[in-house]
């Protein structure tokens, strides 16, 4: 790399803003001092013109228009538009930063994987939780040893329900799923992680009883995996937090080990507001932002023209396992992944 | 006339009852206790007499030389022995015309369960087990708000019963599955119950345990998921992986139009920092929540009044044995390495 490439400031665009994290990822580029945010694109021209209203950055008319003036992109669409937008960055060359859940299907997922490997340019899927200081904290002391060997890695990360946020997240054609689609790949990412160990056996049970029975997707569901290595792990991913819940969810780990336990709740960090407006009790959070997080690593990816440290592949293994619950729940059994 | 606590019944101390109690370990110690302070008066057996006359002293109660001694001078029998020892007893008490008290889990075996009930029923004496968590305030108090429909229908439970390992010799039959059913028997079968009593009968039970899937690991620790016939699905864990004095209890349960949350870490209404804090004298660590009523006292005197009263309990034999038939799936699913065990009937139907 040559000091000017070093010193050029990485061009950045965001392609659709469908889903709520655009507008903290907009918002963080805006700011971030080797990032020049180029434009926006949407596909409702009012969003687009709304979005980059508010960080002073330009709307593009077309997907193509903006991937043509691009070195990297987020894209924060629907779920089941990921696959169709990342084909058309690495088309164009241009690196992809791509919301979670990959893909709706495992299917897809491969085909955006490969997709990016042929163009040769840099797949990246937006696990935020990865950036977690917390999180972190406990991947290390995992790596140390101090718990000796992981038994058993318990999870939650439970939420509102996300469709006063997005409605598509309710819709199945738009979203995949409910609550498993939304919630499993944050967990199933971190364990992969935390244990270097790829999920053999997944086991998955929903119902469609929270949130007033709502029933055009699945709002509860546990899920239970095994690691080729003998740890067992769950996941508690429901839609289980009322919307008068003062926060919108959370995502803890309890790890168990032969030396002990280490439990890490990645939001716990966070005041009780009484009196506030809207509700009667809030707990903002005063931790740190996961989304910076991620952006600084997509950004240094592409600048230092290596790979991110989170992979296309990483959203793919995430991806199958959501995949092998929802064929578990409907075979009633454990459903085996190929290793 | 002995001082009762808040949550001590109406019911006069030094009542009629005459309470055989069978075994003089940790839970033998902590009923007699319970008993006691119901002001009742209770005799001791256990096939360590050094055991029984200490426990005996202690709390001012008298000795049986044997149990058919015992049997003779009570109106009911309180089991306290190991798991395994259950079935045996409660048949020859029921056949000496004795209610029967028995600590969780019912017993060691389904079949042993079924001859236990099958036993009172002949006799016409009643079989009442210790599945204490029912008497936690806070479970009773969250079971309630269910029935009251506070959030709606229950959909996604989540019980936790983290603990430190018992502190117990290596060869002592706590540790030995084929006399206490191990972890899932004796620890997670609590919340076992619990999820039956607030999510209804159980269609199929999925779990794993580090006893079997790390037999080196040395720690225990495991994880079900049940499903309910009403759709509900529960996530119950139960560990012995924590460091020492770890008891902890805490559940959520959520349902169609709200959440309960519980943690016994945030409404401990005590906490100590003593500077000297190594002399804790008790083998096994057990909930101090229960400063609103202990539950022990609270099951003990609700059964006493079964007894005596005829009053119906909030549990009892037939679904301590629904408890035990689903505990022994689970743990069957464990050995299986998280085979899907399907409970056709339903359990609790």
């Amino acid at each position: 790399m040559t000091a000017a490439q070093a010193r050029r400031r990485v061009r950045i665009g965001v392609l659709s803003t469908e889903h709520m994290h655009a507008a903290s990822y907009i918002r963080l580029l805006a700011k971030m001092p080797g990032v020049e945010l180029i434009g926006i694109w949407d596909a409702d021209p009012a969003r687009t013109g709304a979005a980059a209203k508010l960080a002073g950055t330009r709307a593009l008319p077309t997907a193509d228009d903006l991937l043509g003036m691009v070195d990297g992109v987020v894209i924060a669409s629907t779920n089941a538009d990921h696959r169709e937008l990342t084909e058309r960055a690495a088309a164009a060359g241009v690196d992809v930063l791509c919301d979670k859940p990959l893909a709706t299907t495992v299917a897809d997922a491969e085909a955006m994987v490969a997709a990016c490997d042929r163009a040769g340019v840099r797949l990246m899927t937006a696990f935020p939780m990865r950036f977690s200081p917390v999180i972190r904290s406990l991947e290390s002391s995992v790596r140390s040893g101090v718990l000796g060997s992981v038994v058993c890695l318990e999870g939650v990360n439970t939420g509102r329900m996300p469709d006063t946020l997005a409605p598509w997240f309710v819709d199945p054609a738009l979203s995949g799923g409910g609550a498993l689609m939304d919630h499993v790949v944050h967990l199933a990412d971190l364990y992969r992680w935390i244990l270097r160990d790829e999920v053999v056996a997944v086991y998955a049970v929903a119902n469609r009883i929270l949130q007033e029975r709502f029933d055009l997707v699945e709002t509860g569901g546990l899920v239970m995996l095994r690691f080729a290595g003998g740890v067992f792990a769950t996941i508690d991913c429901s839609w289980s937090k009322p919307r008068s819940y003062p926060t919108w969810g959370g995502l803890s780990i309890d790890a168990i080990g032969t030396a002990g336990v280490i439990r890490a709740d990645a939001f716990r960090q966070r005041l009780a507001v009484y009196g506030g407006p809207g509700a009667s009790v809030a707990w903002p959070s005063w931790g740190p932002d996961e989304d910076q997080g991620t952006l600084d690593e997509f950004v240094a990816a592409v600048s230092q023209r290596r790979p991110p440290t989170v992979s296309g592949v990483d959203g793919l293994r995430a991806v199958e396992v959501v995949a092998a619950a929802y064929r578990s729940i409907e075979t009633g059994a454990p459903v085996r992944l190929a290793t | 006339m002995t001082i009762m606590g808040p949550g001590a019944p109406d019911r006069p101390s030094g009542s009629g009852l005459r309470v055989g109690l069978v075994g003089a370990g940790f839970i033998g110690e902590t009923h007699l206790a319970a008993w006691r302070s119901e002001g009742i008066d209770v005799i001791v057996f256990d096939v360590d007499p050094a055991r029984s006359s200490s426990l005996a002293e202690t709390f001012g109660a008298t000795v049986a030389p044997t149990i058919q001694a015992l049997f003779a001078a009570t109106d009911a029998v309180d089991i306290c022995t190991p798991t395994h020892l259950h079935a045996s007893v409660a048949i020859a008490a029921a056949h000496a015309g004795r209610h029967v008290i028995c600590e969780k889990p019912l017993a060691r075996t389904l079949a042993d369960g079924e001859a236990m009930l099958a036993a009172a029923r002949h006799a016409g004496v009643r079989l009442l087990v210790g599945q204490v968590v029912r008497f936690y305030p806070e479970y009773a108090a969250a079971r309630q708000a269910v029935i009251a429909g506070a959030i709606g229908d229950p959909a996604v439970l989540r019980l936790t019963r983290a603990s430190s390992r018992p502190r117990q010799p290596a060869d002592h039959w706590f540790f030995d599955h084929a006399r206490s059913g191990g972890i899932v028997l004796d620890l997670m079968i609590h919340d076992l119950d619990f999820a039956r009593w607030v999510a209804g009968e159980v269609v199929s039970v999925t779990c794993r345990s580090a006893a079997f899937e790390r037999p080196d690991a040395g720690v225990d620790h495991a994880v079900a998921i049940l499903r309910h016939a009403s759709g509900a699905i529960s996530h119950v864990s139960a560990s012995w992986a924590y460091a020492p004095p770890t008891f902890r209890t805490a559940f959520e349960i959520a349902g169609s139009r709200g959440l309960i949350e519980q943690d016994s870490d945030r409404t401990a209404p005590i906490e100590r920092s003593l500077q000297d804090s190594g002399a804790s004298g008790r083998a096994t660590s057990l909930a101090e929540g229960a400063i609103s009523g202990d539950p022990f006292r609270l099951e003990l005197a609700e059964f006493a009044r079964a007894i005596e009263a005829n009053a119906e309990p909030r549990t009892d034999g037939g679904d301590a044995l629904e408890t035990l038939r689903l505990a022994l799936a689970a743990d069957q699913s464990a050995q299986s390495f998280g085979q899907t065990i399907r409970l056709e009937a339903g359990v609790g139907s």
